[in-house]
């Protein structure tokens, strides 16, 4: 070790370096928490005084009309019916499917699981497009089939209420499902022996037993399930504003569109989505809170397998039609397009052609600088993210510095930002900056670091309570800097969990829309942008084409969280077995 | 409301008198005036020479290097029409495009924040103009590429000039209306078309001003037969085009007429029309921002678009030119020939909320009012 005379130095000397290593310290942390004040703090103290008429005069009005103009409670009505139907419809979906694939001998049910994952990380812009390829009342390949079938006056109409709510159910299913799925794993087998051995029949054990015991992950699911839902600004806008039926996000966007734009209705807009959505969170939290998951017990007792029997290839029929309507359908649908002259044909040899690629990777301007933009923003964004939350997770669990934890508590907030509150706070906060933020690249940068805060913060937290302080004080013992324990000792340590976290913000901010819709301008469009752009302009083989790159990246990175996620599992099981 | 005698359609050579004498009788229309300027227009085959009158300082323009625009035209065109000037100035031509009210609110806010960005901005959107030129951002510029457009098409101050002239026509797929196709705005109230309509406006309502012509000319009841057919709310005509192509919808009222163009010329399944009783006439327009990072070249890049080159492609991608010395897109006719419908922008622009408030409870969703 380079350090190793420390205790050579005069005392005076080593009183000096850890004095000077402190302020590094202080420094380095000072710098993510002004950060996190300045990006989260600020912006949403410009949301309050937006929503109050501010700058240009104070009153009331905007937050009473939010609640009192009929077009705005129309919208609150739509978002809150919205999300009722999306939570009992993702459960609806999810959890039958989570019972069948978690503890049932359904054939393909590995399959299966993947392909739940698949529908959760295809984004619901992207799937709306192809629903309508698939649903549109007329044209549809699906109603064309059941109008062929000679079923008539039962075509799906995807533009409506319904429509919307199904298109969003069948992303946010996934999230019931892997909590449904991840419950019945753990849920102790010895009370389903027991019931059964006492004579239950499997409806009842099911009921009584299996279903009480997975209640908490069932509603917990649903709940998130429909807070998720209220924020995606995609589905909302391409399914619902056709049909004339608007929600909380695409009011909020109509108000910024108009001219003046309405900063002080859309404020008002967006306090009513955040209370929405904070209460959603808040019944969850309390809901989880007094319900304990006592079912994790018996460990290394992997529940029993139910045997099916005649059952498992027709269930099996049933549960490929759910899962893959909602995966398989609408990315098959897309990269058809993609490859397509022209998508409204069949796709023959005749119909093929790769030209769509070229399109949207080089020939059209705002493709071409949208696939450049979104790597470099989701790139830039998933690094300072993880930095800034490794610095809050670090003052939470190695110093005592007083406020850490409102500090964690801002970092969290964000949960409860929609994307659209979200940049409607950011363009009043940095519209009149006194350095040039709004209309650069720098605020999508800022709404894409702040919008993954939890997560990074998150991961950071968990990274880092896996490292004991001893590792840390042992270096800093041998005369190692701060700096130097950061870099030597606590990233080796923490690089997969990190990588991980790093991944789980790349990812979502590779295709954020809700928020860029509002924040980009001339030369920062994302693909995101591009795509909702293009398809405006009716340009939907180019939309196709580069929907289908975004989708192999983000599933390439997936592949790759997972695997992350599987090594550092075996990493933490090693260490347990230490 | 209009009476039924406004409505009688007499020779299409002498309608631009009848719609002013039909504003004077009938009381309605104030807001909707004639276009006396279009019924002089020649039709003198455009020519491609990129001979351009420019009252810009070139060395200057080329110093700056770039051009900022802002507009609302169809990406194919603004792409067609860039090319060119990129090649013989070697000044880049960077463009935000957006739906008319995106691209005037993104300039007001701009304007606002005192960040203006766009050097030029053109919108289908006269009102939007009027609301500039009265927060003073816009430049004046007598552009000598401007003089073969009439009076009554440019602001007599010069702050913005029309650059094109957007029909709303009716268009509708071939295989689904059979041998009747829609003729007449009143033809696509028949509840027959119940399920098969579709039209377009943003949620920030600027499809409003062609509907709102619509109403003052036809009376509000047109609108609402409309809306009793539950008409699917797309965001742009390009969007109407698609649903009509793919057979979703079987026709479209107030869609544009170059889109209509293209999609027909293109050998799809569409058609399209304009109505004998009136078309209303959106008029684009384009004008210099003040405080524009590049002015030079700003110029330099206004008088190319607004020069014979320039508005000749325009024709080529399907749009009537302002310019009196330019002909209609091939097969189309002259504007000579339509009963324009044309609102008063400055009116509109007052009563621009009740109406989008009026659109709003007809057809329901989001107008921006």
């Amino acid at each position: 070790m380079a350090h190793a005379g420390t205790s050579d130095v005069p005392a005076a000397a080593r009183d000096a370096s850890i004095v000077v290593r402190d302020a590094t310290r202080a420094a380095t942390l000072g710098l993510g928490v002004a950060a996190l004040l300045l990006f989260v703090g600020y912006p949403l103290c410009w949301l309050a005084f937006g929503a109050l008429g501010l700058p240009a005069q104070f009153s009331l009005q905007f937050l009473v009309r939010a609640f009192t103009q009929p077009g705005n409670v129309a919208a609150l009505a739509n978002t809150a019916i919205l999300a009722l139907g999306v939570g009992l419809l993702s459960v609806v979906l999810g959890v039958p499917v989570a019972w069948v694939t978690a503890r049932t001998d359904l054939p393909m049910r590995k399959v299966f699981h993947g392909l739940v994952g698949l529908a959760y990380i295809l984004p619901p812009y992207l799937t709306s497009i192809a629903y309508i390829i698939l649903l549109g009342p007329n044209a549809g390949y699906l109603n064309r089939l059941i109008a062929w079938a000679g079923v008539h006056g039962s075509r799906i109409n995807i533009f409506s209420a319904a429509g919307v709510t199904f298109v969003i159910a069948m992303h946010v299913y996934a999230i019931p499902y892997f909590l449904a799925y991840g419950s019945l794993q753990s849920v102790d087998p010895s009370l389903e022996e027991s019931a059964r051995i006492l004579g239950a029949r499997r409806w009842t054990m099911l009921s009584r037993i299996t279903l009480p015991l997975i209640a908490p992950a069932i509603t917990g699911g649903a709940l998130l399930a429909a807070i998720n839902s209220i924020a995606l600004f995609g589905p909302q806008a391409f399914l619902g504003l056709p049909a004339q039926i608007v929600y909380l996000p695409t009011r909020i966007y109509g108000a910024l569109g108009a001219y003046p734009p309405r900063f002080a209705d859309a404020s008002a807009l967006s306090i009513v989505l955040v209370l929405v959505t904070v209460i959603g969170l808040f019944v969850q939290r309390r809901y989880l809170g007094r319900r304990s998951f006592v079912t994790v017990g018996g460990r290394g007792a992997r529940p029993a397998h139910h045997a099916l029997g005649a059952l498992r290839w027709p269930l099996a029929f049933v549960i490929l039609v759910v899962v893959g309507l909602s995966s398989i359908a609408p990315l098959a649908v897309l990269v058809a397009a993609a490859f397509s002259k022209v998508w409204t044909d069949a796709l023959t040899v005749n119909n093929l052609t790769l030209a769509n690629f070229s399109a949207a990777l080089v020939d059209n301007q705002i493709a071409a600088r949208g696939i450049v933009n979104s790597f470099r923003l989701a790139i830039a964004a998933a690094t300072l993210a993880v930095l800034i939350g490794l610095a809050i997770a670090y003052l939470d669990l190695r110093t005592r510095v007083r406020g850490r934890r409102l500090l964690d508590y801002l970092a969290i907030l964000p949960l409860g930002l929609p994307g659209t509150v979200l940049a409607v706070a950011l363009l009043q906060a940095f519209i009149r900056f006194p350095v040039a933020i709004y209309g650069t690249v720098w605020i999508l940068l800022i709404a894409y670091v702040v919008r993954s805060m939890p997560i990074a913060v998150r991961g950071a937290n968990g990274a880092l309570r896996q490292v004991d302080a001893s590792l840390e004080e042992a270096a800093r013992v041998a005369g190692a800097s701060w700096l130097t324990t950061i870099r030597r000792i606590l990233l080796p340590i923490m690089r997969s969990n990190l990588m991980l976290a790093w991944l789980l913000v790349f990812i979502p901010a590779l295709g954020e829309l809700s928020a860029t819709i509002l924040l980009y301008t001339n030369g920062t469009e994302t693909i995101s942008v591009a795509i909702f752009r293009l398809s405006d302009l009716g340009q939907l083989e180019v939309v196709a084409a580069l929907s289908t790159v975004l989708i192999a990246v983000i599933l390439l990175a997936t592949l790759l969280t997972q695997w992350l996620a599987g090594r550092s599992r075996s990493a933490v099981s090693a260490e347990a077995t230490f | 409301m209009r009476k039924p005698t406004c409505t009688s359609t007499d020779s299409r050579r002498r309608f631009l008198g009848r719609v002013s004498a039909l504003g004077a009788t009938c009381g309605i229309a104030r807001a909707v005036r004639p276009l006396p300027a279009l019924a002089a227009a020649a039709s003198i085959a455009p020519t491609l020479a990129a001979n351009v009158v420019s009252a810009a300082d070139v060395a200057k323009a080329k110093s700056e290097g770039n051009v900022m625009l802002y507009t609302s035209l169809d990406t194919k065109i603004v792409d067609a029409i860039i090319k060119p000037f990129q090649e013989q100035y070697g000044i880049k031509v960077q463009y935000y495009r957006g739906g008319s009210a995106d691209v005037s609110s993104k300039v007001l806010a701009e304007a606002a924040a005192r960040r203006i960005q766009a050097d030029i901005v053109d919108a289908s959107d006269v009102g939007a103009f009027l609301a500039m030129k009265s927060e003073d951002i816009l430049k004046p510029y007598d552009s000598p590429a401007t003089k073969s457009v009439a009076a009554d098409l440019r602001d007599p101050d010069n702050t913005w000039v029309a650059d094109r002239l957007t029909q709303a026509a009716i268009q509708w797929n071939t295989h689904l209306v059979g041998s009747a196709p829609p003729r007449h705005w009143k033809d696509l109230a028949d509840p027959r078309y119940a399920g098969k309509l579709t039209f377009f406006s943003s949620s920030n309502g600027d499809g409003g001003p062609r509907l709102y012509t619509l109403a003052l000319a036809f009376g509000w009841e047109l609108l609402e037969a409309y809306a009793a057919n539950k008409p699917l709310r797309v965001a742009t005509p390009q969007l109407v085009t698609q649903l009509l192509e793919s057979g979703e919808r079987a026709a479209a009222f107030c869609t544009n007429d170059n889109i209509a163009w293209r999609s027909k010329k293109l050998g799809k399944p569409t058609d399209y029309g304009f109505p004998a009783e009136g078309v209303p006439t959106e008029l684009g327009a384009v004008g210099l921002l003040k405080d524009a990072p590049h002015p030079n070249a700003a110029m330099l890049f206004y008088d190319w678009w607004m020069g014979e080159t320039g508005q000749a492609i325009l024709v080529d991608g399907g749009k009537y030119s302002s310019r009196s010395d330019l002909a209609p897109p091939s097969g189309n006719p002259p504007l000579k020939e339509l009963k324009l419908l044309i609102l008063d922008y400055a009116k509109y622009q007052a009563q621009r909320s009740q109406v989008l408030e009026r659109l709003t409870q007809i057809f329901g969703g989001e107008w921006g009012a």
